[in-house]
């Protein structure tokens, strides 16, 4: 089955590569490199340690097409936009650029956002770093660096300042053949620097599709990157996602995981906490309903000393839908003064949701502060009874505590209006609250 | 003749098929305040969440009225907004709601069922500000989570503050005035005096006599071992405070 399952991508990456015939060598060879990878690694299954809890049966039983660009309004995009934050915004449809409902202001010196494809030929920092820093072990990374058609580049030049959000959109539109598209961000935050990205991943229509996205963020010494990776797939979208994060010496990087939507999500976050004194924090939502699967996967490894992290990783899961969560701390040795903590919650709305979680810890350093702790449950019945107590209906007791629940993610999320954006959603998704946030 | 506010007629409540009340008989009519004494374990609690509707406890005997009809079929929410209200022995911890969304929501779901408009905003700030003095609250405190790391006496003026701003016609406050200070206890009353009405009533449960200087009961009733073992005046809570239960327990026995 895995050779079968191979064949197929094989074929898509012949289709995929005829369509791009005028690529720089150094990328025809880099896919071709990425696609031996994944040929020789083969889509893991549940026999796989990482993956016990994910089934991609769905994904190995399908032939996949490149997907290719297809129109969508301005009015089709209105309701994914966020208010406040799209200034600047690249948009991408089905994995290819979207010139006309992208808006790129002029923008300070020492700043570049463009779609990869605008740069290849031209920007040699593009191509030192692409795919120098997602793992190229893992078969869906390397199965990405393959069929890429584009994707956001971001780079901020040292000591450079930039406040306004980067909303970065992909779209996923239906398709006649199930499509594979491969989104692909590059973020570069020179020395000292400040970036604000959001990566939307919404889908329209909800024809079966794969979207396998990579995102690489480094963050140089003292720079500082906050990161939110919101995803509203239709219920069609397998999502695969990998984000690697690069922290320097004494650099900030916060990156969110929202999950709102998705047939089936699985979000790997590995963040290498490179230099001394690299801050990371991590922290994830989940809303799980019918038959939803999400599965957060993270793997935070302290390399040198003095580095801190937290993750807080939540999930409400209603319904038949699944989540999963699995922390790995890692400590390696001389990374001392580390001070990491892991948070996992799950509210379990229904008797047929299922959560699974693993927290992990490998230490091999003394003086390290590390604390875990993950719980599963219920809505607390005597809250539920107070509020109850003073008028609230049950329905309405029950929403604003799963709210209350939900929120507490969204309210470490430091972009004002995407952290305003999102309340709303909650709001609205746990209908029947007042306006304003409780 | 006019009705009583609250009728409570030979109820008997069973936990997780333990009886804990054996027959609790209680009148009070609407104007009155009433005190309700007795040991730990007694059941105290358990009558005043059967009264505001804990799904938890089962009557499996009686019945309880309220302004003439048996209220045991309704939903708590119901039971609030036609105006029952309970502050809580342990006031419960919401993190992440803060007081005031919660107030207002709950202000508006009785105004509601009411046939009453609902507050603005800014109306419900205005009612925020005045209560707040009544009872006085710290305004920081209402912007936070709903109790989450109040102190104990933060909890109970906050469920004097929600009696204020939600005006009930029966207040059933449980041990409000237990762990309090002085001050703080006085403040409880005061509010409590200060709401003293001829449409209102007060059902007081509490250990301590010392709360019952400051808001003067029209009958003080013993709860023993889920029955109400002596009813009398305010002197009784006197009484009680000089001698203790025991001889209640022995004239109990004996009757
Ligand atoms: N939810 C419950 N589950 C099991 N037992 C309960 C429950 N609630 C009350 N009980 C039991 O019922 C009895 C009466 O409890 P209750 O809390 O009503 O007493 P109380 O008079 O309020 O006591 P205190 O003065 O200590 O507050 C006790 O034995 C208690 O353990
Ligand atoms: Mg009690």
């Amino acid at each position: 089955m895995t050779t079968r399952t191979q064949n197929r991508f094989a074929h898509t990456y012949t289709l995929l590569r005829k369509a791009l015939p005028d690529e720089p060598g150094w990328l025809s060879e880099l896919r071709d490199e990425a696609f031996e990878n994944f040929k020789a690694l083969g889509l893991p299954t549940v026999k796989h340690e990482e993956w016990r809890w994910t089934n991609l049966k769905r994904i190995a039983d399908t032939d996949f097409v490149p997907a290719e660009l297809a129109e969508v309004s301005e009015a089709q995009l209105a309701k994914y936009l966020i208010e406040d934050a799209d200034e600047i915004r690249l948009v991408f449809v089905n994995g290819h650029f979207a010139d006309k409902l992208s808006k790129l202001p002029t923008i300070p010196d020492g700043l570049v956002i463009e779609p990869i494809s605008r740069v290849l030929g031209s920007d040699e920092g593009l191509q030192v770093k692409l795919g120098r820093f997602a793992e190229p072990t893992q078969p869906f990374t390397a199965l990405n660096t393959a069929l890429f058609t584009d994707g956001a580049y971001i780079r901020a030049g040292n000591s450079l300042t930039i406040q306004t959000p980067i909303h970065v959109l992909y779209v996923s539109t239906d398709s006649d053949a199930p499509a594979v598209s491969s989104p692909r961000t590059l973020v570069l935050a020179g020395e000292s620097s400040e970036l604000r990205v959001i990566e939307s991943f919404v889908g329209h229509g909800n024809s079966p599709r794969l979207v396998n996205s990579v995102t690489e963020i480094v963050a140089k010494g003292n720079a500082a990157v906050r990161h939110v990776k919101l995803l509203r797939e239709s219920d069609g979208t397998s999502h695969l996602g990998w984000t690697e994060l690069n922290v320097e010496r004494d650099a900030n990087v916060s990156s969110h995981s929202i999950n709102l939507d998705a047939g089936l999500a699985r979000n790997d976050v590995h963040a290498v906490l490179a230099a001394e004194g690299a801050n990371c924090s991590l922290n994830g939502l989940v809303l799980g309903r019918d038959r939803q699967h999400f599965d957060n996967h993270i793997v935070v490894d302290h390399v040198r000393p003095h580095g801190t992290s937290s993750q807080l990783y939540r999930a409400v899961v209603d319904d038949k839908s699944r989540s999963v969560f699995a922390g790995k701390v890692i400590v390696r040795q001389g990374a001392h003064g580390t001070d990491a903590q892991q948070q996992n919650n799950n509210l379990l709305l229904s008797n047929d949701a299922k959560v699974d979680t693993k927290p992990q810890l490998e230490i091999y350093t003394d003086d390290v502060k590390c604390s875990h702790g993950a719980t599963s449950g219920q809505l607390n019945p005597e809250a539920i009874f107070f509020l109850r107590c003073r008028g609230l209906d049950e329905t309405h007791a029950r929403n604003l505590l799963t709210y209350a629940f939900a929120n507490n993610v969204i309210e470490h999320i430091k972009i004002d209006p995407v952290r305003l954006a999102l309340e709303k959603l909650l709001t609205e998704r746990f209908a029947g609250l007042l306006g304003g946030s409780p | 003749m006019t009705e009583p506010l609250l009728e409570i007629k030979d109820l008997h409540v069973s936990v997780e098929g333990t009886e804990i009340l054996h027959g609790v008989n209680l009148t009070v009519n609407a104007g009155e305040v009433h005190a309700i004494m007795g040991t730990n374990g007694s059941g105290k609690s358990t009558l005043t969440k059967v009264i505001a509707g804990h799904p938890d406890y089962e009557v499996t005997k009686g019945d309880v009225l309220y302004n003439g009809k048996s209220i045991l079929e309704d939903e708590p929410e119901d039971r609030a907004c036609a105006g029952i209200f309970l502050a809580f022995q342990y006031p419960v911890e919401v993190p992440g709601v803060s007081n005031m969304y919660f107030l207002r929501s709950a202000l508006n779901a009785q105004r509601k069922s009411r046939g009453e408009a609902e507050l603005s905003g800014a109306e419900f700030l205005d009612l925020v500000k005045e209560k707040a003095k009544l009872v006085d609250i710290d305004q920081g405190l209402l912007n936070r989570s709903v109790n989450e790391g109040f102190s104990g006496g933060e909890k109970k003026r906050n469920e004097i503050f929600q009696l204020a701003v939600l005006a009930p016609t029966l207040a059933i406050l449980d041990e409000t005035d237990s762990g309090l200070d002085i001050d703080a206890l006085k403040t409880v009353a005061s509010g409590v005096n200060s709401m003293r009405d001829p449409e209102r009533a007060f059902l007081l449960v509490t250990h301590y006599q010392r709360l019952l200087n400051y808001i003067e009961p029209d009958r003080v009733h013993v709860l023993l071992d889920g029955r109400i073992a002596k009813s009398g005046g305010k002197e009784l809570a006197l009484q009680l405070e000089d001698k203790g239960y025991a001889w209640i327990e022995e004239e109990a026995a004996t009757a």
